[in-house]
């Protein structure tokens, strides 16, 4: 029973930090039709902020995450204003530049930071004990607990405000949008600054518990890819929901079986997903 | 990292100025002795990656041992004295750039002998062996095989050593009785897995569970550790898990509460761990890597020269950088200048001929050439090998073991399991 608790936690834990990352690979995508290979590299980014900030300068904790989230924001809006915007027109374009930003931001972070992993002093190692084999870190407390109020404020943006109205408009049919006179500019940056800053927050956050190193970004994008085309490529919703059942269904086999065939076991999920449903448990058949 | 620069008194803006000055120096005795006979020696190693610890810090002892080399006047062979240079490139552990890698080396910059880290980058260098005939060296003789007779692996006995801390643990820690095990599923782990369920098996210790294999991009080992626990194990063994693993690992055994013995082939950067769990959690953590301000090290049968000065030397130039391979590629150059002024050559032929010639000097001990049963082949200089533990937030040399006596009484064992995991030299691929 313990072992099935733990596992649950971790799970959990799982869930929310790929749910971050997934749903702002998605926003990108839905916004603006771009695949971002770089988005691991955003991620990176932003465990680099607490390197820096938390780490070397000693700033509290929390000031190195605001500082991941609009760093990484902010190379979102760069990404969208000198690589996206110029090649809309280009179908590959955008897909080619992300990955040679992805290479200069590996080749950046090795030049400032080095290429072995950062250390990163804990930010607590206070723990919530249920039983003796069934404990929650705070620091994976935090990253749940962040990870529910983000996705939540952003439901409630995308649902709620006229931004959120325009981008999902400009996501739905940016031409339709356009005529409505929703500027499409100003909706890729918001979607740009925001997919990115989830990016970052989530790299920020996990930064402790984490190897930090220029090629972290590899593992979590590949994760994020199996999760946006099973949850439905373009939906929000099937990003978070595919992102908890992959974060189950890994952690179970990994715990259970092994760590391979856990891995096996996620790509055989997105082949499946593939296969009986090819839009994703979300998608429209429009944007897949 | 920085914060630890810090702490010796440097930002990071002078410790990038310094290491400028500090490259800059080092150039010097090379441009004052252009004019003199130089040897280029390859070294082919992950420099950047996961796998960067077991390259860098390797490269960055190479080129202490070249400083104090080529002070001292060099590599003395027949034609008169070379000074000594090396020529570092990236395979990135990667075997496609590793051939890449060893072909540059050998064409465009015409070194000797090319040291590697080796393990999933040696397949690719090996073709380039046998058409070359290159010398070339690795810390994992599960690369050895009588294919290639010019590969040694004349410092790093990976995976065997590790029988030294399961033996130190059953007669030291007698009350142990359980354990459990993960490893990275690839070239590094499996033959570590198999050496450590051979020693395991040997000393009376029962497996509670099959090794844990998780795959090499893992990033969250919260649910590995949760499994490698739920069967209360007296011990935890990490195998040859990378210190990108290693340190995770640790930490999340801290934070589910595991209170158990440790043991893994690394602890590199083991004040990092410290820093993450705690002093109480980490006493007694059993590795095979010593830091080289052992005074244990001191003693007469030691062949590596200066070991506490190598080490300061070490920790001024790259504050914090000290791990299990700084030592080792310099002292694989310590056997390789031997040999070559024994030679009175740098020809590959004429090295290895020379460097096989009776007892090797090993850096703890003289040691055999050895390998036959396992490997296909005597290239791996076996001797003696330290059980290090941490204690009081310090590593601490326990006691030197001698792998050939393990694996005289236990070798069926280690060709037992290294068969069932397909790693006899004659079972890879």
């Amino acid at each position: 029973m313990d072992l099935l608790a733990q596992t649950g936690l971790n799970a959990v834990y799982a869930a929310s930090y790929i749910s971050l990352i997934a749903v702002g690979l998605v926003l990108i995508f839905g916004v603006m039709g771009v695949i971002n290979f770089a988005h691991g590299e955003l991620y990176m980014a932003g465990a680099y902020s607490v390197v820096l900030i938390y780490s070397d300068f000693q700033l509290p904790f929390m000031v190195a995450v605001a500082v991941g989230l609009l760093f990484v924001g902010c190379l979102g809006l760069l990404m969208e204003r000198a690589l996206f915007r110029p090649l809309k027109d280009n179908p590959l374009g955008g897909l080619v530049a992300s990955i040679g930003f992805l290479m200069i931001m590996q080749a950046l972070a090795s030049m400032g930071f080095g290429v072995r992993m950062e250390h990163i002093p804990p930010v607590t190692q206070h723990v919530i004990e249920f039983s003796e084999r069934v404990r929650l870190p705070l620091s994976r407390l935090y990253v749940i607990i962040a990870a529910v109020v983000l996705l939540t404020v952003l439901w409630v943006f995308l649902k709620k405000t006229r931004f959120g109205w325009a981008l999902r408009a400009a996501a739905q049919d940016p031409e339709a949008a356009a005529l409505q006179g929703i500027s499409i500019k100003q909706t890729a940056r918001i979607a740009m600054f925001i997919g990115a800053g989830l990016a970052g927050i989530a790299g920020a956050l996990t930064a402790p518990l984490v190897s930090v190193n220029p090629h972290m970004g590899h593992s979590v994008i590949v994760t994020a890819f199996i999760v946006i085309i099973v949850g439905g490529v373009g939906s929000l919703e099937g990003a978070v929901i595919a992102s908890v059942v992959y974060a189950i269904v890994h952690t179970f086999v990994t715990t259970f079986f092994d760590g391979v065939v856990a891995d096996i076991t996620g790509l055989s999920l997105m082949l499946l997903v593939l296969i009986v449903k090819p839009t994703g448990l979300f998608g429209s058949a429009d944007r897949a | 990292m920085l914060s630890k620069i810090a702490k010796t008194g440097l930002t990071r803006r002078t410790f990038l100025r310094s290491t400028a000055a500090a490259t800059a120096v080092g150039a010097l005795p090379r441009a004052s002795l252009a004019a003199d006979k130089v040897i280029k020696i390859g070294f082919l190693a992950p420099l950047t990656g996961a796998v960067a610890a077991w390259g860098k810090p390797g490269l960055d002892g190479c080129e202490i041992w070249a400083e104090r080399v080529n002070a001292a006047g060099g590599v003395k062979l027949a034609d008169g004295n070379y000074m000594v240079e090396f020529v570092a490139y990236d395979n990135e552990y990667d075997p496609a750039k590793a051939r890449t890698g060893a072909t540059k080396l050998i064409r465009e910059d015409g070194v000797s002998f090319i040291m590697m880290l080796g393990g999933d980058t040696w397949p690719g260098v090996q073709p380039v062996a046998d058409k070359t005939g290159m010398l070339f060296s690795t810390l994992l003789p599960s690369d050895l095989s009588p294919d290639t007779t010019t590969l040694i692996a004349p410092t790093e006995v990976h995976p065997v050593y590790v029988v030294t801390g399961v033996e130190w643990l059953a007669e030291n820690k007698p009350e142990l009785k359980t354990a459990v095990m993960c490893a990275q599923d690839d070239a590094l782990g499996l033959p570590s897995v198999a050496t450590y369920l051979a020693a395991f098996e040997a000393a009376g210790i029962e497996m509670l569970d099959e090794p844990l294999l998780f795959d090499p991009a893992t990033t969250d080992f919260a649910p590995v550790v949760t499994r490698l626990i739920s069967g209360n194990p007296d011990i935890v063994c990490l195998d040859t898990c990378y210190s990108d693993y290693v340190h995770p690992i640790a930490e999340q055994l801290f934070q589910q509460g595991f209170k158990g013995q440790i043991i893994s082939a690394t602890a590199d950067f083991y004040d990092q761990m410290i820093a993450k769990t705690s002093e109480e959690f980490m006493e007694g953590f059993i590795f095979n890597f010593p830091d080289f301000d052992d005074p244990a090290l001191n003693s007469d049968q030691i062949n590596f020269d200066d070991p506490n000065g190598f080490f300061a030397e070490y920790n001024e130039k790259f504050p914090g950088q000290w791990g299990a391979v700084s030592w080792e590629y310099a002292s694989i150059m310590d056997l390789w200048k031997a040999a070559a002024e024994k030679a009175g050559s740098a020809e590959p032929d004429a090295v290895i001929t020379a460097m096989k010639d009776g007892k090797g000097k090993h850096a703890f001990g003289d040691a055999d050439w050895w390998g036959k049963d396992l490997f296909g082949i005597d290239n791996a200089l076996v001797g003696d090998w330290p059980v290090v533990a941490i204690e009081s937030g310090k590593a601490t040399i326990k006691e030197f073991r001698n792998m050939p006596a393990w694996y005289d009484k236990h070798g069926d064992l280690l060709i037992k399991h290294m068969k069932a995991y397909d790693q006899m030299w004659d079972q890879r691929s």
